[in-house]
Formats: C-alpha cells, sequence, structure tokens
C-alpha cells in the first residue's frame, strides 16, 4: 500500500496573504508536485495543471451535528485526483476566508475512503497582523482558524510595530498555545515550514511553551530587580529601536492603561518569583488605585498606571533589596523600563484575554494512565463537549504500554494510534492539549486524574 | 425458489497500464470503454487481450457512458472536455460544456440524448454534440445521474436532494428536496420508485407515482452506492462492509427486515445487479469478489480473489459479461452463466 499523501489546509481572512503563499508555493522551484484545490478559484494562476476549482459544499448530517458535517466537494475531487498515477506529493487545500476550518479538518478523519488515501498534514492559518485584532472582535471565524491551526504564518509583519506585534501575537498564542507561530513579510516563508510537517509532529508541538499547562493568571510578565533605597523613576511609553517602522504604523492601538504590582523578593533567584505567585494573583483581583503620571507606586498594591505618552513614574524602595514586579501586560507593550536598572531573572505568564471565549488548556503527569478508562473519559468528553472541543492533541503514558499513545481530534472525532517506544533517557509523561470555547481547566484536570492507573 | 450455484467464470486479465475509473459497454456487449484515470481512453474487445488507447484526456478521465444502441460513447476528462466518439471511426468530438469537470455522462434509452453533471448543472446535448437544455443551479454538486425508466425524464441528486427533469413533451422539473446529501440514485425496473444512498448513512426512497417517501436509517457508514435487481423486486446498497437487500415483492419494503448479505470483511468499493434475475456481485477492500443470488440464499454463490482493490463493476446489457476493474491498472472479463 501506498503512504498516504499529506494534505496541508490553508486558512485565513481574505487579504491575509493566502494566496501570496499559494502563488509562491506553485511558482517556487522545490521540486515537489502539489495539487491545489481552489475555493477562492480565479485568483490563483489557472493555467496550472493541478489547480482544481471547487465549489465549497458542507455535507450535514440529518442529526444537525457539527461534528459530523463534512466537505462533500472534496471527498468527490481527491477520489479522482488519487486515481493519477502521476501522483503530486502533497495536496494543498486553501479555504475561503469565511470558511470554518472544522469541516475540513473532520472529512480526513470521517470519511473511509480519503483517510485510505490521504493524511492531514497541518491547518495552516495565515494572519494579516495588521488588521488581526479588528478581525478578532468583528468575527468568530477568525478566532476559530487560528484556534485550529498548527501552524500560524503571522504575515505583515512589517505593518506593524514591535509592541504590537508582541500584542498580537500573545493574543494568538492565547487562543492556541500548540501551534507555531511564523513571522513574515508578504507570505515569504521557507516551504518546509508550512507543508509536509510530518504528520503533526505532536510531541514537538506539546513541547513548544509551557505557559499552557498552568492557570491562566491576571499578569504576562514578571522580573526581579536589585535596587537601592530610595525612589527610582519607572518610565513608560518608550520605543524599541530595533523596529525600523516605529513612527509610521500602529500607534492607533497603544495601550491606555496598564495594572503594575510591586512585592518584596527574598532573593534574585527565578524562585523568588514562583513563591510570589499566588500572593500577587489575589492582590490582582483587588480593586486596582488609579496612578495619574508622576504618582509614586507604593508595594503590595495594584495600581493602575495612566500611559500618557512619556508618562514617568516613582517607586519607593524602604530598604535596599529584591523586588519582582508584575505587569498585567508585557513591558514592551508600553514600553517599560526602570531607569538604572535591568531586570535579573524574568518570567512570561499565560494570556489573560479572557475577552476570547476560546483557549487551550494543557495537562500533564508523569504518572501511568489506565486505557479503559481513559477512553472511557475521551469518550465521555467528546460527547458532551465535542462542539467546544475545537482540538485535542495528547501524548499519553500507558500502563503497561512500552509505546506512546499519540492521538489528536477535531471536535468529536479523533485517531490516535500506538506510535515509538519511550526512550531510556526520556520521562515518560502524558502531555494533552485542549483548544475550545469555555473550557474548565478543573473539570478537565479532574477528568484526567480520574483516568489513572 | 431452487438455488442453482451461479458461476463467475474469468477470462484474462488484461493490464490496461491505466487505472480505470469508469467503464461502459457498447449495447451489444462486444466492445468495452475504458476510461483511464491517467487520461487513456481505451477500447477493448470482449474477446480480445489487447486494449487500445483511442485518445486522451489531460489529467484524467472521470467518466464514460454508451448509447444503448448505436457505435457513440462518450468521455469527460479533468481537462474540462467532453468528447463524442464514434466506436468504428474512431474520430472524435469535443463538447464544450464550459465548466470544470463533468463528473457524470449518462445516455437516454434511446440514444438521442446525453446527460453531462458538471458542478450543480445538467446540460443535455444530442448526438452531434449540440446543447439541447441546460438545468443550471442545483441546489449541489450533481453526483448521480439516472434516467426513469420508460420515460423521458432524468434524475439528478446531490446535496439537498434530488431534481427530476422532464424533456418532452414540454421541459418541466420537479424537486424533491432532502435535508442530506445524496451519494448515489437509482430507479427501479417500472419507474415509479427512485432510491438514493445518503451522506448520513441511510437509504432515502422517493414513490413518485404516489409522491410518498421514506427513509431506511442506521446503516452506520456513508451510503456510496444503491441498487435494483434486474426482475425490479430487490433494491441492495453497500455502507462499509455491510450489504444489505430489501424485499419489495410482498408488502413493501417498510414491512420487511432488510436481508443482510454478510461475508465482506472490509470497505465495500463496488455493487452491480445483473440486468435480469437477482443476481448482485460485490467487490470490497477485501479484494473479495462476491456473486449473490438475493432472496434464494445468504451465503455467496461465487468468489474470486482480485489483484487489488475493485474500481468498478459492470455487466454487460444482457447480463452475460462482468467487466471488473482492479487498482493496480487490470480490468478482468468474467462470463456470468446463472
Amino acid at each position: 500500500m501506498t503512504a498516504p499523501i499529506p494534505v496541508t489546509v490553508l486558512t485565513g481572512f481574505l487579504g491575509s496573504g493566502k494566496t501570496t503563499l499559494v502563488n509562491r508555493i506553485l511558482s517556487e522551484n522545490h521540486g515537489k508536485r502539489i495539487a491545489v484545490i481552489e475555493n477562492e478559484f480565479g485568483e490563483v494562476g489557472v493555467d496550472q495543471e493541478l489547480v482544481i476549482g471547487a465549489d465549497e459544499e458542507i455535507f450535514e448530517t440529518s442529526n444537525g451535528c457539527i461534528c459530523c458535517t463534512v466537505r462533500g466537494d472534496l471527498i468527490r475531487i481527491l477520489g479522482q485526483l488519487r486515481k493519477r498515477r502521476d501522483r503530486f506529493d502533497s495536496v494543498l487545500i486553501e479555504t475561503t476566508g469565511l470558511a470554518d476550518p472544522g469541516p475540513v479538518a473532520q472529512t480526513f478523519f470521517i470519511d473511509e475512503e480519503l483517510k485510505e488515501h490521504y493524511a492531514l498534514d497541518a491547518i495552516v492559518t495565515v494572519v494579516d497582523a495588521r488588521h488581526i485584532e479588528q478581525e478578532l472582535v468583528a468575527s468568530p471565524i477568525t478566532l476559530e482558524q487560528i484556534a485550529f491551526a498548527d501552524v500560524i504564518l503571522l504575515n505583515k509583519i512589517d505593518l506593524v510595530d514591535a509592541a504590537q506585534l508582541r500584542r498580537i501575537e500573545r493574543r494568538v498564542r492565547g487562543i492556541s498555545a500548540t501551534a507555531a507561530v511564523i513571522h513574515s513579510r508578504n507570505a515569504d516563508v521557507p516551504l518546509e515550514r508550512v507543508l509536509s510537517l510530518g504528520a503533526f509532529d505532536l510531541e514537538r508541538a506539546l513541547a513548544l511553551d509551557n505557559a499552557f499547562l498552568e492557570p491562566a493568571r491576571p499578569f504576562e510578565w514578571a522580573g526581579i530587580y536589585q535596587l537601592p533605597a530610595g525612589r527610582h523613576a519607572l518610565q513608560t511609553g518608550g520605543h524599541d529601536h530595533d523596529h525600523e517602522h516605529e513612527h509610521d504604523h500602529g500607534h492607533g492601538q497603544q495601550l491606555s492603561q496598564v495594572d503594575v504590582l510591586l512585592l518584596p523578593a527574598a532573593d534574585a533567584n527565578a524562585g523568588s518569583i514562583d513563591a510570589l505567585l499566588e500572593q500577587a494573583t489575589a492582590i490582582f483581583e483587588t480593586q486596582a488605585q488609579p496612578a495619574p503620571p508622576g504618582s509614586v507606586l507604593a508595594p503590595e498594591r495594584r495600581h493602575r498606571l495612566q500611559l500618557a505618552a512619556g508618562a514617568q513614574f516613582q517607586i519607593e524602595s524602604a530598604a535596599s533589596g529584591c523586588w519582582v514586579m508584575f505587569t498585567e501586560h508585557a513591558p514592551v507593550e508600553f514600553g517599560l523600563r526602570l531607569m538604572g536598572a535591568v531586570p535579573l531573572q524574568q518570567r512570561e505568564f499565560g494570556s489573560h484575554h479572557h475577552d476570547l471565549a476560546v483557549g487551550s488548556i494543557g495537562l500533564t503527569d508523569a504518572r501511568a494512565l489506565d486505557p479503559n478508562k481513559v477512553n472511557d473519559w475521551l469518550s465521555y468528553l467528546l460527547q458532551s463537549r465535542g462542539a467546544d472541543i475545537l482540538r485535542m492533541k495528547g501524548v499519553l503514558n500507558l500502563k503497561g504500554e512500552n509505546r506512546r499513545y499519540v492521538f489528536h481530534g477535531v471536535h468529536m472525532v479523533f485517531d490516535g494510534q500506538l506510535e515509538r517506544p519511550w526512550g531510556a533517557d526520556t520521562a515518560r509523561r502524558s502531555r494533552l492539549v485542549f483548544i475550545g470555547r469555555n473550557l474548565d481547566r478543573n473539570e478537565l484536570t479532574a477528568g484526567f486524574e480520574s483516568c489513572l492507573a | 425458489m431452487s438455488a442453482a450455484p451461479g458461476r463467475l467464470r474469468p477470462r484474462a486479465r488484461i493490464e490496461l497500464g491505466d487505472y480505470p475509473v469508469d467503464a461502459a459497454w457498447s449495447g451489444d456487449g462486444r466492445t468495452l470503454a475504458v476510461a483511464g484515470g491517467e487520461g487513456g481512453v481505451l477500447l477493448l474487445g470482449a474477446d480480445s487481450c489487447q486494449p487500445q488507447v483511442i485518445g486522451r484526456h489531460q489529467g484524467g478521465v472521470l467518466a464514460v457512458a454508451w448509447q444503448a444502441a448505436g457505435r457513440l460513447f462518450a468521455s469527460s476528462g479533468q481537462d474540462g472536455i467532453v468528447r463524442l466518439w464514434d466506436a468504428r471511426s474512431l474520430e472524435s468530438s469535443a463538447i464544450h460544456t464550459g465548466s470544470e469537470w463533468s463528473e457524470r455522462l449518462a445516455f437516454a434509452d434511446n440514444g438521442r440524448l446525453l446527460a453531462v453533471a458538471s458542478g450543480r448543472t445538467l446540460q443535455l446535448f444530442d448526438p452531434k454534440g449540440q446543447p439541447a437544455h441546460c438545468f443550471p443551479d442545483h441546489a449541489g454538486a450533481i453526483v448521480a445521474l439516472a434516467w426513469r425508466p420508460k420515460s423521458s425524464e432524468i434524475a439528478a441528486a446531490g446535496n439537498g436532494g434530488v431534481r427530476i427533469h422532464r424533456l418532452q413533451p414540454q421541459t418541466g422539473s420537479r424537486n424533491y428536496p432532502w435535508r442530506g446529501a445524496c451519494l448515489s440514485a437509482s430507479w427501479n425496473a417500472d419507474g415509479r420508485l427512485l432510491a438514493a444512498g445518503m451522506q448520513d448513512g441511510s437509504v432515502h426512497l422517493w414513490n413518485i407515482a404516489s409522491d410518498d417517501e421514506s427513509e431506511m436509517p442506521g446503516l452506520g457508514a456513508k451510503v456510496f452506492a444503491t441498487g435494483w435487481s434486474g426482475n425490479g423486486r430487490f433494491l441492495a446498497a453497500a455502507a462499509g462492509s455491510a450489504l444489505l437487500a430489501w424485499d419489495f415483492g410482498g408488502k413493501g419494503a417498510d414491512a420487511s427486515r432488510p436481508l443482510e448479505l454478510q461475508a465482506h470483511s472490509e470497505r465495500i468499493t463496488a455493487l452491480a445487479f445483473r440486468p435480469s434475475g437477482s443476481w448482485l456481485v460485490s467487490a470490497a477492500r477485501d479484494r473479495r469478489l462476491l456473486l449473490w443470488r438475493v432472496g434464494a440464499a445468504s451465503e455467496p454463490q461465487d468468489a474470486h480473489l482480485l489483484a487489488d482493490d475493485c474500481t468498478l463493476l459492470r455487466f454487460s446489457r444482457d447480463g452475460a459479461r462482468l467487466a471488473v476493474g482492479d487498482a493496480r491498472g487490470g480490468l478482468t472479463i468474467f462470463d456470468c452463466t446463472p
């Protein structure tokens, strides 16, 4: 039997750079034969032999379950293409800007015939860095396209400044913690980073970012400073001078306020930040004190800095020692500098964009799991929460099994298999991530722990 | 009912050098036109072992159809072209449908019209390739065409149900909407009942004469193929590895449990009734080709192992020959002697 043909699904809003990327893939001399299925026909050079126009057609089932919808046009077209002996190396499906990626992805899990010949390799979402923040507000589809992605191409980064780029990247990460985020201008990206990635390299994806394994915090950043006794100037609104376009773009979306907290630390080791996390979280839940420019910021209080242009504040250190500063947004986003001091240690935390109902929750545990219990739990979870779970990925440490169990799913459907053995030098550790709407970490953790062997 | 053992006797397996996507017998059963997935349009004499490549479509051939009585056949390809072929002179003319892929072709029984389904549009052409009718804007892409027996009507099925177009005495269309995606469509012998296999694992049945409809749900997988027995009594459907047949002989299918024809262990890929009697052939990913006598025996009457997955099963009109295509690029002609 021949190996399945890898399929890349390309999503993204109209104007994000999808078509530019497709045209690059078609014209670049990469030596691969790639069949392109186009839902917005006419944008891509149609004289290409392997560009096929498709009329997006969603097959719904009579029970109305969104998890059972598939793309009928893809089943028909891919069914025909596989009969050509001059087989292509991969397939690229460009969806319309408004397409929900769910049915496209589900097609490759549900349709038996397609599963025999094709394998979903990755969902690549192209994001227009300049417009993404407005689109996230205006269109829930944008949120879903990011949530479904394995690779997010953050395109047109030359049209935003460093602070905006960072903010966008954090927002995107807050939606999908496992996607690989690639920056590009004019969709110029090495093709090996978007095509034929190798059947969802899950372990790499799950190892990318540890922040999502922890509860979301109300602050994004913490840094330890060593300060002599006395007053210190806290400057805001500076520019990141690495960025050549600082004066041209993106200044319409500057932050107008930001919450900051100072706590005394035991020492300058990173552990000092960990030791203060619960205390800082509790203080961030108290009411913030308004702090106009020039204010003196007392420790152990939540201050809301009013960010006028170049606003400066003072912090008071009663005695020489170590302090941890917690900030609601990362310092680069509002140009924060503590004059005459640099952070000796710093740490970032999971995004707290609670305005986005879609987010990622990761779970990890070294204890072995009972395969039957896992099966029961996942079945229950997908039945009860399948509509809200957009993507699910995991590597499981099963009791009595020498190999890793690797799975991924879309809504209510998933595929899993035993893969390579746990190596002698790698710890046996399960890692799961759920990306979806209104996910409850406590509920997922309790379910996961009920599967322990 | 006696159950005389039927037999399928293979002749040589013929290497096509192409993937058999579709095939159509000439009315006299002496020649077979084959659509090659690699682009070849092939002709094969029933007694010959040497296929003849008579033309090509760029990209791949999608479908072929042959007049019931005549020397004209048609092919369509991924190049977006439909060709009409004269089997005697081997000359062809191109029909420009003005659209992308034409995935389904079907000649009317009298051979005077060729139906071409391209996306959501159904077009009809005369034997000279001149346009005769056009029915655009179907609810979904047309995935199955079926001429209604003893009439000048054609059913076009797809997502959202079926439309039946009447061409004589005057043109008209009726819509039979259904909230699901049809994958196949077939008429019973007297043209009263139209059965469609559905994406949601059901068979939908329209009684066009009485305007009733009914549904046989719960087949467990999409129903990609349906067919009526030559004697009009049985409706068969394939879904996954399940093969079911409903008996319409007594009080009707609603009153009877379907017969379960259990023998395949993997997904069924092709299904065909012999044009007379109740003989059925099925083939699956288990590479077994099975002959059934539906209603008379629950076990297959004959079995053969194929070289690869079966891509098509086509009986000649007299039922004497069966063409079996396989994914390795071969075609085997069987003599069928019930």
